[in-house]
């Protein structure tokens, strides 16, 4: 036998040895564990997706008010002083 | 397609696809040694083994009523089993490129008194060069299956079957080195 031969041998053996005892018992018990379906991942992935944009939106949208309003406030007052400023002219 | 699987075997996976628990504890006990023998030569690790060939049986057993001949049970078997080892072998390599620094990192020695001999060692180095999918080429040859079988298995045809393998084997003795120091 062919020293490569001999190593597949060993190769064999060393990965045989890594199987524990019980282990068609525990693939067994494992692939009885219920699986959840595509359809159910979908939906949770849907949902999932559907609950941050929900939350993005109630969040966003007073924070975008407030900087609006604080815009508009800033510009009232350029305003103000730019006439305040003419009528000195 | 398998040239002859016994009559027991066909029996037997007929059995287990009726969902026979016995049947399909024999069938896990009949091929556990030879799939962990597969799986080591894909990946090179043996703490990998255990895991990956316990998840090739789940696989195996949630789509055994999908298998429409029996009598291919062997072919189809093993072409779970390269699928399994490929994909766990290209989840790695993105681990690696995320987690350049985590455990999955390329190179990690096997712990201590895990590979027991320089011909075992300088084999495992050799295939780790190889591309995957003609390592599962060699580690089928290895398995006894033929020419014919392994084209089911892979779903090609025996020409590019004998040609893959010839180029593989020349690869793996390019870089087996019996005397290699790790």
């Amino acid at each position: 036998m062919n020293p490569e031969n001999q190593a597949w041998l060993r190769l064999r053996d060393h990965a045989a040895a890594q199987i524990h005892a019980g282990f068609a018992d525990r693939v067994l018990r494992r692939a009885r564990e219920a699986v959840p379906s595509l359809a159910a991942s979908f939906f949770l992935s849907a949902a999932t997706a559907a609950l941050c944009l929900l939350a993005v939106a109630l969040f966003e949208r007073p924070a975008h008010r407030a900087a609006e309003a604080s815009n508009l406030a800033d510009w009232q007052q350029i305003a103000a002083s730019s006439e305040m400023l003419a009528d000195a002219q | 397609m398998d040239p002859s699987p016994t009559t027991e075997l066909v029996d037997l996976v007929r059995r287990a696809q009726r969902g026979e628990e016995a049947a399909q504890r024999a069938i896990i006990v009949s091929y556990q040694h030879r799939i962990a023998g597969f799986v080591y030569a894909m990946t090179g690790r043996s703490d990998a083994v255990e895991d990956i060939a316990q998840q090739i049986f789940i696989k195996m057993i949630r789509a055994l009523d999908r298998l429409q001949a029996p009598a291919q049970f062997e072919s189809w078997l093993f072409r779970l089993s390269r699928n399994t080892c490929i994909d766990h072998l290209r989840r790695q390599k993105l681990r690696r490129i995320f987690l350049p620094f985590g455990p999955e990192h390329e190179n990690v020695p096997e712990p201590p008194g895990a590979v027991d001999s320089e011909e075992l060692d300088a084999l495992r180095h050799a295939l780790a060069q190889i591309r995957p999918q003609d390592r599962a080429l060699l580690a089928l040859v290895q398995e006894g299956r033929s020419h014919a079988e392994i084209a089911a298995t892979l779903k090609t045809s025996i020409a590019a079957v004998k040609a893959r393998l010839h180029r593989a084997r020349e690869q793996l003795r390019a870089h087996y080195q019996p005397n290699y120091e790790s």
